[in-house]
């Protein structure tokens, strides 16, 4: 359909323009029909860059993406979905999992049918999914295509303004005031182009017009804001480059050092600390109950300098930061923050120090140091020479009756010994020592190194034990962790653009919300001034400035009476 | 203005179309490591007991079979055996076979393959490092490796009988010819 887009002033309109860009005449057919109802200012009439008479199917792609419509849905469905995403835990926050099959488990047990079904769509993972995504990578494109079709028409507009306007477009502002004009109609407006400018406003005369224009800045505040949003957005989207993030957890028990995977850093927990309020600290209410006071982990980073990569050596490693770790105060360095997660209650053997006694005689011959993590082969411990044959970590018995570990955790650690002395044969005797000083290991120990006695690879005399076990209520000569602590290692390398883009989105908010454009257009066509003003927001302020500028200038009205909207209604 | 028009049009859905794919295509395509037959297995570098370093390079052109074994598994315990005797049906025609302990104690390990009477090389593997690379979920974990470098077949769990393997180990040898 060919649609005529020529004003009566000649101007040649672009496909879908509402005023006349030149002299402000309303072209569109609404607004035509009735002459006295307000203006559509927005975007000061102006066509959308991307309308067209004839769309291509790129156009077609691009006008969805232009649509504001289109925005306000996608921002909705998108909302919708994040909210979804908080009914249930996410999986990434269960750190002890990680296939599917466990997450799918958990979910059962801990939801029910609710649970099952939450997992079987896919929202227990809705903000890694392909579709949450999709959508951020929408709105992305509906702010930049929304921004560049309506800020370049805009920034045109309003870098060439006609003075003179059509008498429709003046009249038909939120903000009128139409009089006759006694006396010299040039000296008077140059007097209200005066007073207008003491209200800090850029004033621009033409024969019996003018156009005066304050905060035009102000109308760039919502692009300078979704610029803004846009570099936010690209920052959260740069979090899936493999380099940019890291979010991972590690188990430490105390005084465990141990590589974080994919860095060529180590941490080490020294200790770690859990704090109770004591029932005098409490209130009433929670008198007898455990409130935490305290989670610290003692923290140790080092850098790995040398044979790092190297299995046959061990790295070598160099401290580079101390620090103590509890909730809000993360060990920060170059980047990597480690954050104090969860804790553990779990006792875990580290070393112990037992004494090797002949029991015939009651002689203590000595005592060692024995390591639960890859124990010394050999231990010198009087005249008497051990030899470690054997370690079981975890000790059980296999099918076939065979000693074996059950797990990878010093949990009921057993060592298998070859003592050779000056009065013991000459391929020593063998005794095995169960280091958890509970009775179910000793009853083990004995009848174990009975049957060496009766196998004939033990004389029975020889113990391996560690003195005084337990010493009020603790633990003595044995060196264990009581708590594993959990912690959170981060690499965000986007945080700083995500600052970046909030700053600039905070600016261009602050610019579009704290100041208003305002405008204020008049002409005097045969001793009748008609003056019409318009303003984004605060029309009030506008009213003010008009009928305070009319005031010093002989015109005396009052700021309601200038509001066209209420006249019309 | 309007020359460039439909160049900044083209341009920004480009843009659009290649940050939005990555980002979309990393979500659909993402995350754990499961290897399969076709892939090729990640390199490592481990400590053998015989003392040296070894990679995963220095078996290539030869049909290798990589086992995650470890003593604290009983059907990794239960299938070593079996393994051991088909190493030394095949060793001589090229095969290799190779055991990666998962992460133990050398004593634990050493004292375990004396008793079974292992000869085949056993690789240790240290704070789960290669396991974790391989992505692990059971053990004992078995990889059969064609002499090109690619994964022929995965199997999960215990082979527990001899015939089972070997007719693994066959179908490995033919690809090889």
């Amino acid at each position: 359909m060919f649609q005529n887009t020529k004003c009566e002033c000649g101007h040649q309109n672009p496909v879908g323009t509402v005023l006349c860009e030149s002299c402000g005449k309303p072209l569109d057919e609404e607004l035509l029909t009735d002459e006295s109802a307000l203006l559509e200012m927005r975007y000061d009439g102006v066509a959308r860059r991307s309308q067209k008479a004839n769309p291509h199917p790129i156009d077609r792609i691009w006008n969805f993406f232009s649509s504001v419509k289109i925005a306000v849905y996608l921002i909705i469905i998108t909302l919708v979905g994040a909210a979804l995403g908080t009914i249930f835990q996410q999986e990434n926050t269960l750190i002890n999992m990680t296939e599917s099959s466990e997450f799918a488990a958990y979910y059962k047990e801990k939801y029910g049918t609710a649970g099952v079904i939450y997992h079987a769509l896919g929202l227990s993972r809705t903000y890694e999914s392909w579709w949450f995504i999709l959508l951020l990578v929408m709105i992305g494109t509906s702010l930049v295509v929304c921004s560049l079709d309506r800020v370049l028409p805009l920034y045109r507009a309003l870098s060439k303004q006609q003075i003179r306007k059509h008498l429709q477009f003046i009249n038909r502002q939120q903000v009128v005031y139409a009089g006759p004009l006694k006396g010299d109609q040039e000296a008077w407006i140059t007097e209200l182009g005066k007073q207008l400018k003491r209200k800090h406003y850029r004033v621009w005369q033409e024969d019996g017009a003018l156009l005066a224009e304050k905060n035009r800045f102000s109308r760039w505040g919502p692009y300078i804001n979704h610029i803004g949003l846009i570099i936010f957005l690209l920052a959260v989207l740069g979090r899936g480059i493999p380099a940019w993030h890291m979010d991972q957890y590690l188990s430490l028990y105390e005084g465990e050092t141990r590589q974080i995977p994919g860095t060529n850093y180590y941490i080490k927990n020294d200790k770690f600390t859990v704090d109770y309020y004591t029932d005098a600290e409490l209130a009433n209410n929670q008198k007898g109950t455990k409130v935490v006071k305290l989670y610290e982990t003692k923290a140790r980073l080092y850098a790995c300098t040398e044979s790092c990569d190297d299995p046959l050596n061990e790295p070598v490693l160099k401290e580079v930061v101390q620090h103590d770790i509890h909730v809000n105060s993360a060990l920060s360095y170059k980047g990597l923050q480690i954050y104090q997660n969860s804790f553990q209650q779990r006792v875990r053997f580290i070393s112990v120090h037992p004494t090797l006694t002949n029991k015939e005689t009651g002689v203590q011959i000595g005592d060692f140091d024995l390591l639960m993590d890859n124990p010394a082969e050999k231990y010198d411990v009087g005249q008497y020479k051990l030899a470690l044959i054997d370690y079981y970590p975890d000790f059980d018995l296999d099918e076939q009756k065979r000693p074996m570990t059950k797990t990878r955790e010093p949990n009921n650690p057993a060592f298998v010994f070859q003592i050779k002395g000056p009065d013991t044969p000459a391929d020593g005797e063998i005794y095995i020592y169960f280091a958890m000083p509970n009775e179910k290991s000793k009853v083990y120990e004995k009848l174990l190194n009975d049957s060496f006695k009766q196998r004939g690879d033990s004389s029975g005399r020889f113990a391996v034990s560690v003195e005084n076990p337990v010493v009020d209520g603790k633990m003595n000569n044995i060196k264990y962790s009581e708590y594993t602590t959990f912690l959170n290692i981060r690499v965000d390398k986007a945080m700083p653009y995500i600052w970046f883009g909030a700053a600039i989105s905070m600016i261009g908010l602050i610019m579009g919300f704290y100041w208003q454009h305002r405008r204020i257009w008049l002409r005097i066509d045969d001793g009748q001034l008609s003056l019409g003003g318009h303003t984004n927001k605060n029309s009030f302020g506008l009213r003010a400035d008009v009928a305070w500028a009319l005031g010093r200038t002989g015109i005396e009205v009052s700021p309601k009476s200038l509001d066209n909207r209420r006249n019309g209604r | 203005m309007g020359r460039y028009r439909k160049t900044i049009q083209y341009v920004i859905l480009a843009l659009v179309l290649i940050v939005g794919g990555y980002a979309v295509g990393n979500s659909l395509f993402s995350k754990s490591v499961v290897l399969k037959r076709g892939d090729v297995p990640p390199d490592f570098l481990l400590a053998g007991l015989d003392g040296g370093v070894h990679n995963l390079k220095e078996y290539e052109g030869k049909p290798l079979i990589l086992n995650f074994w470890g003593t604290f598994c009983p059907p990794c315990r239960n299938e070593m055996p079996a393994l051991q005797q088909q190493y030394e049906k095949w060793k001589d025609q090229g095969l290799e076979l190779v055991g990666i302990n998962l992460s133990e104690d050398k004593l634990t390990v050493e004292s375990f393959i004396r008793q079974i009477g292992v000869s085949f090389p056993i690789l240790q593997d240290k704070d789960k490092k290669t396991e974790r690379a391989y992505g692990l979920k059971q053990y004992p974990t078995t990889f059969f490796i064609t002499p090109k470098g690619k994964i022929q077949e995965v199997v999960i769990g215990g082979l527990l009988t001899e015939e089972e393997i070997e007719s693994r180990v066959e179908r490995l040898m033919k690809s090889s010819s």
